[in-house]
Order: structure tokens, then C-alpha cells, then sequence
């Protein structure tokens, strides 16, 4: 027994070393979803990788040439207003909802 | 311009601004319709308004088999899928070069928003109160973007729409200033608001612009949303065997390709019929839409065996069952018949061009329109039907669409009709470029 005691410290410390697969399987992430710092997949797969194409449409507007800032700020004004005015008539519409209706 | 025998320079601006300027009982007819069919839907959608969605099939898990998805989903993403024709027809002529189908660009871009309109005009009556957009999506948008594809779906819809309108806002300019003398005077404030600040030197920046715009949409638009935000809807629900898997993607967007070309056919079809524009949108442009309704038939067609295939041959117990019973669904076969018989006649008409017609292509993609519909409102509902527990095998009933449901699909489709019908009036619904490419701009 004497003999084997080195062994047996030797993996107590390992397993002390590794606690999330030694002792408890389940403690093991599932998802990557923990993997990723400060907000949800989501705010990386859209912003971070579906909206990728815009950021160089946008880009290019102001860095290609030829380019002109008047109408890289009338294109800018075009995305910014539109957005405005598609969520803010809704917003409209719903408080007059709620004037009306409620 | 004269691509695969497509030459339209010699069309006159008269012909381009023709429905701008002409009034026709032809013309009253369809407002009738379109206005008629909205009506039909109103009536409808004003009941859903008073009692709820339950004079729908869509109440709650207690009605029609628990399917609270049903034909208002499936047609949300039918509209969707409809909106691809614009960036198609924007990328051929924008980024490949394509310009035998420049007359029929801006007529897809206009599909194109008006198509999203609606499938926004479902997300809205979906969601029962139509206010709820706003007090419950938008608060919740920050946080839950993070994590719920839902509002991913929200988020990349809203930037579909905003790109497409600025798109057809910056290229409107040039059109609207050379055109400017045959546009009505009682408009003239929308045409200054449309054409604020603009000068000749900006034609060659903004054309890069747009190219641009392009660029993003046949991205973002394709891939990210029908082929990615939109399927990922039902895909990463696990608990779904007949949604889920990375084959949705490319198969939701092979079913909005066909569905998109055959939307622009009809929608240019209609047109050339109307205004007697023969010449603007000569036989080889629907010749050439043929094909590619053909090509995206048999991607459609292909990426369907795909899933009969692994669902029914040693598949695990429940996609199994959700396969068989998609296939023993006799609406299921209609569906891929009408798009195998379309493309069968693209092909054929590809092979013998004597055999095209145009009215039967038109009927075609009438078909088409109708089999990408029922299959979309068949993968939702069988989807919720046949999950892997079985929570609905108490449910009573079997869900079929109501008549609340059915005319808000036809209310829908006359409010694209409505749409055309309005900003054919305002704004030359063909580009100029199309006839300017062998005269001088200011001729």
C-alpha cells in the first residue's frame, strides 16, 4: 500500500487540478452559448455577422472613389430615416391605440 | 443594350412614362379588385380585432389540432421569400451585368417592398393586438435580441426593407429629374423632396452606391435572412423534427427563389399587358425569367428529396414519422407537382423556344405561387403537429386555415395590387437607363 501512495496523491491532485471533469461530468458547458463574453450569441451572429454586409456598404459610401459626402450622408439619411419612420408610425399608431381604444 | 437579342433603346420616354399619364377603365377595374379584396380582409380582420384570435384556427394549443402557426406564418414567409425577386433582378443588372432584364428591375424592387409590407401586414395581425409591436417587441428588443431568433427575424427584416428603399430612393433621382416634364405638376413637392440637392455630377457616385446596396442585399437578404434568420426560426428548435436541421436554410431559400421569379413574371406579365409594352419588355426578358424559374424549380425540387430521403430511410423515430406524414399529404405532392410541372415547361421552352408562351408561363407561376404557399403553410403546421413529444396527441380538431386566415392572404395580395396601382401614377415603374443606353442623356 505504501508503495502506491505516490500514485494515489498523484491523482487526488490531478483530479483536484481538473475538478469540472473529474468530479462532476455534468459541470461541463453544453453550449458555447457561455463561451461568449459580455452579451448572448445572438448580438454577435446578427450584428457581428449578418449585418457584416452593411457595415461595408456603408463604408464603401464614404471610402470608394468615386464617393461624395453629400451623398454618402444622403444614403445614411435614407437608412436612419426610413428605420425612423417605419418603427415610429407604428409607435404613432399605437398610441393612438390607446387614445382610442383603451 | 442588346443581351441575348434584348435591345429596348428605341423605346420613347412617352412609352416609359405611359402609365403615369393614361387613364383607363382597365385601370378602375383592378382598383376595384384590389381595393375590394382589402376590403373582404378588413371586414374579417376587424372581427379578429373585436373577439381575438379566436375566431381564428390559430386561438391557442386548444383548437385546430394546437397549431398556433398556421397559414399566417406560412404566408409570412411566402411574402418574404416573393421580396428576393428585387435583389435577383438588382444583382443581374447591378453586379453580373445582365442588362436584359433592366426593364423589369425596378418593377422587382417595387415587388420587393411591397411583398415585406406584407409579410410585416402578418407578423402585426399575429401578434393579436397590433399595438403589441410596439409595447411588447420593442422593449424587449434589446436584451432578447441577444438570444431570441425572433427578434433577429425583426431586426434583419427591418434592414431588408430600409435597404431596398433606399436603393429605389437613390436610383429614383436620376429618373425623376430627366423625366421631370411628363411627371404631373400636382406632384411637384414629392418630386423636389425626392430629388433634394441632387446635381449631374452625383449620377456616377450614387450608380457606385447602389452597386453597393446591391452588393449587401444579395448577402445579407439571400444567405443571412431567407436562407438563414428566417429558417433558423424553426430550425433550432429541436423539439421539432420536421424543422429542424441545416438543410431548412437552403431550402427556404430555393422555395423563395422560385417563388420570387414567379412573382416578378406575373407582376411584369400584367404590366406589358396593360400598357401595351411589347417593346419595353420584349418576349426574351420572360423567356430568360423562364429559365430561371426552371434552374430554382430544380434546386427547390432537389433539396425536397433531400428531405424525404434522410426523413424516411432510417431516420430516428420522429422525423420518420413527420416525414411520412408530409408525404402521405396529398396537398404535399400538389404542391410539388405544380413546380415540377413549371419546371418541366422551363426546360422544354429552354430546348424549343417555339413551344413559350407567355400567358401559360404566366399561369405557371400563378402555380407556383400557389404550390411554394401551400408547402411553406404544410412545414409549419406539420412541423407543430408532429413534434417529438407529444404534447397535441390530446388536442382535438385538425387545423385548417380559417376563412379570418384565407382573406387576410387575399387581402394581402391586393395591397401589392393597390401598391402598383398607386405608384405606377407617381414614379416611372421602368428605369431610364433601360431605353437611354444608345441616347444622350438630355436628349
Amino acid at each position: 500500500m505504501t508503495a502506491l501512495a505516490p500514485l494515489t496523491a498523484l491523482i487526488a491532485a490531478v483530479a483536484a487540478s481538473v475538478p469540472t471533469v473529474a468530479a462532476s461530468p455534468a459541470a461541463v458547458p453544453l453550449s458555447a452559448e457561455y463561451t461568449l463574453p459580455f452579451v448572448g450569441p445572438g448580438t454577435y451572429l446578427i450584428f457581428g455577422i449578418v449585418l457584416a454586409p452593411v457595415y461595408a456598404m456603408v463604408a464603401a459610401w464614404f471610402l470608394g472613389d468615386p464617393s461624395d459626402r453629400f451623398a454618402g450622408l444622403l444614403g445614411v439619411g435614407y437608412l436612419a430615416g426610413l428605420t425612423t419612420v417605419l418603427w415610429g408610425s407604428l409607435f404613432v399608431a399605437t398610441l393612438i391605440i390607446g387614445a382610442v381604444f383603451f | 443594350m442588346s443581351v441575348d437579342g434584348v435591345d429596348v433603346t428605341g423605346v420613347d420616354r412617352d412609352t416609359l412614362t405611359r402609365p403615369i399619364r393614361s387613364f383607363s377603365t382597365r385601370y378602375i377595374a383592378a382598383l376595384a379588385v384590389a381595393l375590394g379584396l382589402i376590403g373582404v380582409w378588413l371586414f374579417f380582420y376587424s372581427r379578429q380585432l373585436r373577439h381575438g384570435l379566436i375566431v381564428t384556427n390559430l386561438a391557442d394549443w386548444g383548437s385546430g389540432g394546437g397549431v398556433p402557426w398556421g397559414l399566417y406564418i406560412g404566408a409570412f414567409i411566402w411574402w418574404v421569400g416573393i421580396a428576393h425577386g428585387g435583389i435577383i433582378l438588382s444583382a443581374a443588372v447591378r453586379l453580373l451585368g445582365m442588362d436584359t432584364y433592366q426593364p423589369v428591375a425596378r418593377l422587382a424592387e417595387l415587388l420587393t417592398i411591397a411583398a415585406l409590407t406584407c409579410a410585416g401586414i402578418f407578423i402585426l395581425i399575429h401578434v393579436g393586438r397590433p399595438d403589441r409591436l410596439v409595447t411588447s417587441v420593442l422593449p424587449a428588443w434589446p436584451t432578447r435580441v441577444q438570444w431570441s431568433p425572433l427578434m433577429w427575424d425583426v431586426t434583419v427584416i427591418t434592414a431588408y426593407f430600409v435597404l431596398t428603399a433606399t436603393y429605389l430612393a437613390l436610383t429614383i433621382r436620376y429618373d425623376v429629374t430627366r423625366l421631370r416634364d411628363r411627371l404631373p405638376d400636382r406632384l411637384e413637392p414629392l418630386y423636389s423632396a425626392l430629388t433634394v440637392g441632387y446635381t449631374e455630377r452625383e449620377d456616377e457616385v450614387v450608380e457606385r452606391m447602389v452597386w453597393w446596396i446591391a452588393f449587401a442585399i444579395i448577402i445579407m437578404a439571400p444567405l443571412l435572412l431567407h436562407g438563414g434568420v428566417i429558417p433558423w426560426l424553426f430550425s433550432l428548435l429541436p423539439s421539432m423534427a420536421g424543422w429542424a436541421g441545416g438543410v431548412q436554410g437552403p431550402s427556404f431559400l430555393s422555395i423563395a427563389l422560385t417563388s420570387a421569379v414567379a412573382g416578378i413574371i406575373i407582376v411584369a406579365a400584367a404590366f406589358r399587358y396593360a400598357y401595351g409594352w411589347e417593346e419595353l419588355i420584349p418576349r426574351a426578358v420572360f423567356q430568360g425569367l423562364a429559365k430561371w424559374l426552371g434552374f430554382f424549380s430544380l434546386i427547390f425540387l432537389w433539396l425536397q428529396l433531400q428531405q424525404v430521403i434522410t426523413g424516411i430511410f432510417a431516420a430516428p423515430t420522429t422525423l420518420q414519422h413527420a416525414t411520412e406524414v408530409k408525404i402521405s399529404t396529398p396537398l404535399y405532392w400538389v404542391a410539388i407537382g405544380l413546380v415540377v410541372l413549371a419546371m418541366l415547361y422551363a426546360f422544354a421552352t429552354a430546348l424549343r423556344p417555339d413551344l413559350f408562351d407567355l400567358r401559360a408561363l404566366v399561369g405557371i407561376s400563378v402555380g407556383v405561387l400557389f404550390g411554394t404557399l401551400t408547402e411553406k403553410v404544410l412545414f409549419v403546421v406539420e412541423g407543430l403537429q408532429h413534434a417529438h413529444f407529444a404534447l397535441y396527441d390530446g388536442v382535438p380538431g385538425q387545423y385548417v386555415p380559417s376563412a379570418v386566415e384565407i382573406s387576410a392572404v387575399l387581402g394581402t395580395i391586393g395591397v401589392v395590387v393597390l401598391f402598383f396601382l398607386v405608384v405606377s401614377k407617381v414614379i416611372p415603374v421602368v428605369e431610364l437607363h433601360a431605353i437611354e443606353d444608345h441616347e444622350e442623356v438630355d436628349a
